[in-house]
C-alpha cells in the first residue's frame, strides 16, 4: 500500500480531479454547443483554470460565500452549484438555476453560498465585504472570497474594498485570477504595478503568488489563508497564474494572443493533464480511476446538455415574476 | 578589454505563502529596481562599462532603464551601459537558470544576484565558475550578506578590477548536493527532509514536519531554518564541513530550542541530536518518505523505492567578500581620487 | 396631549426601535457615529446633521463608520443583505449615488430577478436629497425620479416626521432594497409623533386636504409648498385637494387618479427636474387612465432643466413655490387669484 505524499486523502484527490474534470468537460461542450448556435447570448469559459477553483474551493463549505465573474461556470461547479441546473441557465430554460432570468453571466446559488457569477467587472468585491461583514456578526467563522481577473484587478470597487476589508480585518481574500489578458489587453499594458502583491501591501494585506495551473500550490496556499482569515487573521490577497485556453468570450477570434499559444497551453501548461500525473506518479491514484471518472462525467454533461435542450422554457409570465419580494 | 559583470535580479521572490503565514515583507518592485541603479553606479564608479542584464517581465528591467534615462537626461554619467541577454522570459526560476547559464558562456567576471536563497541557489546550480555577489531582496535570506547594496555594487567592482589580490577579494563557499534516484539538486545553506510528500505552496514553516536539516554552515544571525543549526552550534562558512541536525516531536526531545524560522516567526523545535557533517561524504536521511526542501523550498519529493544521498562540497564556488574588499580598499586607499581625476569627474 | 418632535428625530427614533427589535440590523455610513480613529470625542457627529447621534451608545458595535469608500461601503452593505442581515447604509447625500450606483443599479435591484427569485436583498439606503441649503449643485439634487425608474428598487420620501417614522420602519422590514429620502430642508421640522412603534405601508399616498377643485400632487418638501399654495387657493374660493405620495416606487396612482376624476384638474409638484421627473410620470398615467374626466391639461411645477444654483436669490426660484403651484391652479381653473 503506496503511501499518500499529497496533503489530501486519496478520496479527496479524486473528488478534485472529478471537480476539475466536470469544470473542463462542461466547458469544452458549451464551446461546442455555442458554435452550433444553441446558446444565447454570452459565454466566458474556465477551461484551463480548473486548479484554481478547485484547489480554492475545496477548503469551503456552505456557509462560505464566493462571488465570481462573467468567467463564473467553474466557481458554480466548483462550489457545488447544481450541473444540470447551470446547464439549462445557460441554455435559458425555466429549469434553470435562476430559472432562465439570469443567463450565463448571473448562475447563482445562495443556499450553496454563491452570490452570483457577475457581469459588472470588480462588483462582487464589496459584495464579499458584505458577506465577510455579516459572519463576522454571526461569528460562525465563515469566509468570503472574491474573484476577478487581472482587468477587474483595476476597478475602484476592487480597490476600495482591499481598503474597507483592511480596516475592519474582514474575513475575506481577494482572488486575482490573472491569466495575462483583460479581454485583449495585456496585463502587462494595464497594471502599473508589476504584481499585485505590492498592491495588496499598498492596501494592508499581505499577498501570495502561486502558480494557479498547481491544484497543490493553489490548494496549500489558499487552505492557509483561509484558516488564517477564519480564525481572526483577517484579509489577504491570493493571485493565481494562470491560462484560459479559450478566448475572452465565445466567438473571440484571439488575434491578441501569439500564434500556436494556445496549442502551446494546452501541451505543456493543462492543469488536468499535470495534476493527474503527480498523483499517478505519486503511486496513490491508478490512471485507471481517473478513466472512470473521465467518463462519469462525460456521460453527466451530455446528459445535462440533452436535459437542457429537452426542458421547457420559461412562459411570458415569468417575465414579470420576481421582481420584489412583495410590491 | 574590461570586466564585465552580470546581474540577475529576481522580480518574482518574496511572494510566498510566509507573507502569511508570518510577517515576511514583500520588497516592492521599484525598490528593487532602485537597488540595482545603485549598484550600477558602484560599479561605474569603479571603472565598470558594461553590464549583461537578465530581462524579466516583473518590472525591474523597465523601472532600471528609466532610471538611467532620466540620469543621462540630466547630463550625468553615473551608469555602465547595459545591456539584457538575448533570451525568452518566462517570469519562473527557468528564467534565472538560462540567464546564469548565458552569463557564464559569456565569460562575466561576476555575478551579482538579487533575489532570496532560491535565486541564488538557482544562479550556483548553473554556474559555480563565476564568483557571485548576493543581495538579499527575498523572503528567506540565510546566504546573501545584509549590507547596503552600494557597497556590494563597490567591492564588487573593485574585486573585478584586480584592484584587490583574488585571494583577499573572493571567498570559498560550501554547497550541498542532493540526489534522489536520478535527479540531482543544490543547496547553498540548508537541506531539510519533511514529511510532507509534495511541493505544494514549497515554503516550509510547519515544524512538526521536520526531520532531519543538513546544512552548509551555522549562523546564529540568520532566520530560516539555518538558524536552528546556527542556535545549537555556529559553523562559519569558511571551515571545513557543515552541521546535521535530526528532529524529535518537543514533548520527547531531550532539547527543545525556539528557533526563528521566518520573518517574525519563532517556534519550538524538538533537537534530538547534531553533530558536524565532514565534507565529501554522502549521508542517507532516515526518513523513508517524503520530500526534500533546499534553501527552505520543498523541491524534491522521495519515496522508499528512491535512494536518497546528501553530501557537502567544501570550495564549491566564490563569492565576493565585500567586508574583505572594503576593509583592503581602506587601508589601502583604493577609494582615493588624484586631483586631476576629479577635476575629470566634473566635466 | 402632541409629543412634537423633529423629522430628524423621527429617523432616530425609527432606527433606535428597529435595531432594538431586531439584531441583523446594523447602520454603515461616514461620520455615522463620528470621532472614529480621533483624538477627541465618540459619537462626536452622530450624523453630519446628527441625525444618528446617540446610537452608537445604545448599540454600540452595530454602527460602524466608513472611510470615503461608497462603491465599497454600499456594496458591503447590499452583500450582507444578501447574507441574511438588515443593514441600513447612508448614502450623505443622494448626490453622492454616481460613485456607487452601479451595487445599487445592478446589483441589489437585480438579484432577485436574474437568480430566478432565489435572493434577497433587505438593504436600506438612506440619503439626503433636495434644495434650499445652499449646498449647491452637488448637494442639493432631487434624483428620485432615477431610482423610480429602476425595476427592484422601492423609493420612500417622506414629507413629515410622522411619516419619515413609520416609513423608515417600514423599510427596515422590507425585504427589498429600498431608497429612502431625506429632505434636509424638513430636519428640523416638528410633527406629532407617537413614542411607540409603527409601520406605515407603501404605496399608500396620503390625501392631506381634501378638495373639489384641483388636486395637487406631491411629495417630500413640495408638499408643504402645495398645502400653502391650497391656503391662497382658498382665498379666491378655490378649494384644493393635496395629496401626498410618500411612496414612488411603489406609487399609489389608484389615490391620485381618482382624485383627478373627482376634481378633473390635475398639478403634479416635483423638485426633481422636468424630464422623465416623477410628475412626468405621473401626469401620463393620469392622462391614460382618466384623460376623459380632465377639463384641463395637466400641470407640472418643477424645477427648471438646470443644475441647483448656488446664491440663494436663485436657489429660491429654483424650488417650486406656493406661488408657482398657485399660479399653475389658477391658470387650469381659470380664476384670477386674490391678492
Amino acid at each position: 500500500m503506496p503511501s499518500n505524499p499529497f496533503p489530501l486523502a486519496k478520496s479527496q484527490l479524486l473528488q478534485a480531479y472529478r471537480t476539475m474534470r466536470t469544470i473542463r468537460e462542461f466547458e469544452e461542450r458549451v464551446h461546442v454547443e455555442f458554435a452550433k448556435g444553441d446558446i444565447p447570448g454570452f459565454v466566458h469559459l474556465y477551461a484551463g483554470e480548473e486548479a484554481c477553483a478547485t484547489g480554492i474551493m475545496m477548503h469551503l463549505t456552505d456557509i462560505d460565500r464566493i462571488a465570481s465573474t462573467h468567467r463564473g461556470h467553474g466557481h458554480c461547479i466548483a462550489k457545488g452549484v447544481d450541473v444540470h441546473g447551470m446547464m439549462a441557465e445557460i441554455y435559458g430554460k425555466e429549469a434553470g438555476s435562476c430559472r432562465g432570468k439570469g443567463g450565463s453571466m448571473h448562475i447563482a446559488d445562495l443556499s450553496k453560498g454563491m452570490m452570483g457569477a457577475n457581469g459588472i467587472l470588480g462588483a462582487g468585491a464589496p459584495l464579499i465585504c458584505g458577506a465577510g461583514l455579516a459572519a463576522k456578526f454571526r461569528g460562525d467563522g465563515g469566509v468570503g472570497l472574491t474573484f476577478f481577473g487581472d482587468g477587474a484587478s483595476n476597478q475602484g470597487t476592487v480597490l476600495e474594498s482591499m481598503n474597507l476589508a483592511a480596516i475592519w480585518n474582514l474575513p475575506v481574500i481577494f482572488v486575482v485570477e490573472n491569466n495575462g489578458y483583460a479581454e485583449s489587453t495585456s496585463v502587462d499594458y494595464a497594471t502599473a504595478v508589476d504584481s499585485y502583491v505590492d498592491r495588496a501591501s499598498g492596501f494592508g494585506l499581505p499577498g501570495v503568488t502561486v502558480d494557479g495551473t498547481d491544484f497543490f500550490a493553489v490548494y496549500e496556499a489558499a487552505g492557509e489563508m483561509i484558516r488564517r482569515a477564519r480564525e481572526g487573521g483577517g484579509p489577504s490577497l491570493l493571485e493565481c497564474k494562470m491560462i484560459r485556453f479559450f478566448g475572452h468570450f465565445e466567438g473571440d477570434a484571439q488575434t491578441y494572443k501569439a500564434k500556436g499559444e494556445n496549442e502551446h497551453n494546452r501541451a505543456t501548461r493543462d492543469c488536468l493533464k499535470m495534476f493527474a500525473q503527480r498523483v499517478t506518479e505519486g503511486g496513490v491514484v491508478a490512471a485507471a480511476e481517473l478513466a472512470v471518472i473521465d467518463r462519469e462525467v462525460a456521460s453527466m454533461i451530455d446528459d445535462a446538455v440533452s436535459t437542457a435542450k429537452g426542458a421547457p422554457l420559461p412562459i411570458a409570465g415569468d417575465l414579470l415574476t420576481d421582481v420584489y419580494v412583495s410590491y | 578589454m574590461k570586466p564585465v559583470i552580470g546581474i540577475i535580479a529576481n522580480p518574482v521572490s518574496a511572494r510566498d505563502i510566509r507573507r502569511v503565514v508570518a510577517n515576511a515583507a514583500s520588497l516592492q518592485i521599484a525598490d528593487r529596481a532602485n537597488i540595482v541603479l545603485r549598484v550600477l553606479a558602484a560599479l561605474a564608479a569603479c571603472g565598470i562599462e558594461q553590464v549583461l542584464m537578465m530581462p524579466d517581465r516583473g518590472g525591474i528591467a523597465g523601472h532600471v532603464m528609466r532610471g538611467i534615462e532620466r540620469s543621462r537626461n540630466q547630463g550625468e554619467h553615473r551608469f555602465p551601459s547595459i545591456f539584457y541577454l538575448d533570451m525568452p522570459v518566462t517570469g519562473t526560476v527557468d528564467d534565472t537558470h538560462r540567464a546564469a547559464r548565458l552569463l557564464r558562456k559569456a565569460g562575466v567576471a561576476a555575478i551579482v544576484v538579487l533575489g532570496g536563497d532560491g535565486t541564488h541557489r538557482a544562479v550556483v546550480s548553473q554556474c559555480t565558475t563565476i564568483p557571485i555577489t548576493g543581495i538579499s531582496t527575498g523572503t528567506n535570506n540565510a546566504f546573501p550578506e545584509h549590507r547596503e547594496p552600494t557597497v556590494t555594487g563597490l567591492a564588487t567592482g573593485l574585486a573585478v578590477m584586480e584592484r584587490v589580490p583574488r585571494g583577499t577579494a573572493f571567498a570559498p563557499n560550501k554547497m550541498i548536493s542532493v540526489t534522489v534516484g536520478d535527479r540531482t539538486d543544490i543547496a547553498l545553506v540548508d537541506a531539510a527532509f519533511v514529511t510532507d510528500g509534495y511541493a505544494g505552496a514549497r515554503a516550509v514553516w510547519r515544524i512538526h514536519t521536520l526531520r532531519e536539516l543538513f546544512v552548509a554552515f551555522a549562523d546564529p544571525e540568520v532566520i530560516g531554518l539555518a538558524a536552528i543549526a546556527g542556535l545549537i552550534e555556529p559553523v562559519s562558512r569558511r571551515t571545513s564541513g557543515g552541521l546535521m541536525v535530526r528532529f524529535a516531536p518537543p514533548q520527547e526531545a531531550p532539547m527543545v530550542l525556539g528557533a526563528p524560522i521566518a520573518p517574525g516567526l519563532i517556534e519550538a523545535v524538538g533537537i534530538d541530536d547534531w553533530r558536524r557533517m565532514p565534507a565529501g561524504v554522502a549521508f542517507a536521511p532516515t526518513l523513508g518518505s517524503g520530500s526534500v526542501a533546499l534553501d527552505g523550498e520543498r523541491e524534491l519529493s522521495f519515496s522508499q523505492r528512491d535512494e536518497v544521498a546528501v553530501v557537502l562540497t567544501d570550495n564549491a564556488f566564490l563569492t565576493v567578500d565585500v567586508a574583505a574588499v572594503m576593509k583592503f580598499s581602506a587601508i589601502h586607499g583604493l577609494m582615493r581620487q588624484t586631483h586631476d581625476r576629479y577635476t575629470e569627474s566634473l566635466t | 396631549m402632541a409629543r412634537n418632535i423633529s423629522f430628524k428625530q423621527a429617523i432616530n427614533e425609527a432606527l433606535d426601535l428597529e435595531m432594538r427589535r431586531d439584531p441583523t440590523v446594523i447602520i454603515l455610513g461616514e461620520d455615522i457615529v463620528g470621532g472614529a480613529g480621533s483624538p477627541g470625542e465618540t459619537d462626536a457627529w452622530g450624523g453630519v446633521l446628527g441625525v444618528t447621534k446617540g446610537l452608537n451608545a445604545k448599540h454600540g458595535g452595530r454602527l460602524l463608520d466608513t472611510p470615503l469608500s461608497e462603491s465599497a461601503y454600499i456594496g458591503a452593505a447590499i452583500g450582507a443583505a444578501a447574507c441574511g442581515m438588515r443593514p441600513v447604509a447612508e448614502l450623505m447625500f443622494l448626490d453622492f449615488m454616481g460613485v456607487c450606483f452601479d451595487q445599487i443599479l445592478n446589483q441589489a435591484a437585480k438579484f432577485k430577478y436574474m437568480f430566478g427569485g432565489k435572493a434577497k436583498t433587505p438593504v436600506v439606503i438612506r440619503a439626503m436629497v433636495g434644495a434650499g441649503f445652499r449646498a449647491a449643485a452637488q448637494h442639493s439634487q432631487m434624483l428620485t425620479p432615477i431610482f423610480t425608474h429602476v425595476p427592484g428598487l422601492k423609493v420612500v420620501c417622506p414629507s413629515n416626521a410622522y411619516d419619515a417614522k413609520g416609513l423608515l420602519i417600514q423599510s427596515i422590514r422590507d425585504d427589498d432594497p429600498v431608497i429612502f429620502c431625506e429632505h434636509k430642508n424638513l430636519y428640523g421640522l416638528e410633527t406629532d409623533v407617537p413614542a411607540e412603534s409603527y409601520a406605515i405601508p407603501f404605496g399608500e399616498a396620503n390625501v392631506i386636504r381634501e378638495g373639489k377643485d384641483v388636486t395637487i400632487v406631491g411629495y417630500g418638501l413640495t408638499v408643504h409648498r402645495a398645502l400653502e399654495a391650497a391656503e391662497k387657493l382658498a382665498k379666491s374660493r378655490v378649494e384644493a385637494e393635496v395629496i401626498d405620495l410618500r411612496t414612488l416606487s411603489p406609487i399609489d396612482l389608484d389615490t391620485v387618479i381618482e382624485s383627478a376624476e373627482k376634481t378633473g384638474r390635475l398639478v403634479v409638484v416635483d423638485e426633481a427636474n422636468p424630464r422623465c421627473s416623477i410628475a412626468a410620470d405621473v401626469v401620463a398615467a393620469v392622462s391614460q387612465n382618466a384623460f376623459e374626466a380632465l377639463k384641463a391639461a395637466p400641470q407640472m411645477v418643477t424645477a427648471p432643466h438646470t443644475p441647483v444654483p448656488f446664491s440663494p436669490v436663485l436657489e429660491d426660484l429654483y424650488i417650486p413655490s406656493a406661488d408657482s403651484i398657485a399660479a399653475a391652479v389658477s391658470r387650469i381653473t381659470k380664476t384670477a387669484l386674490a391678492a
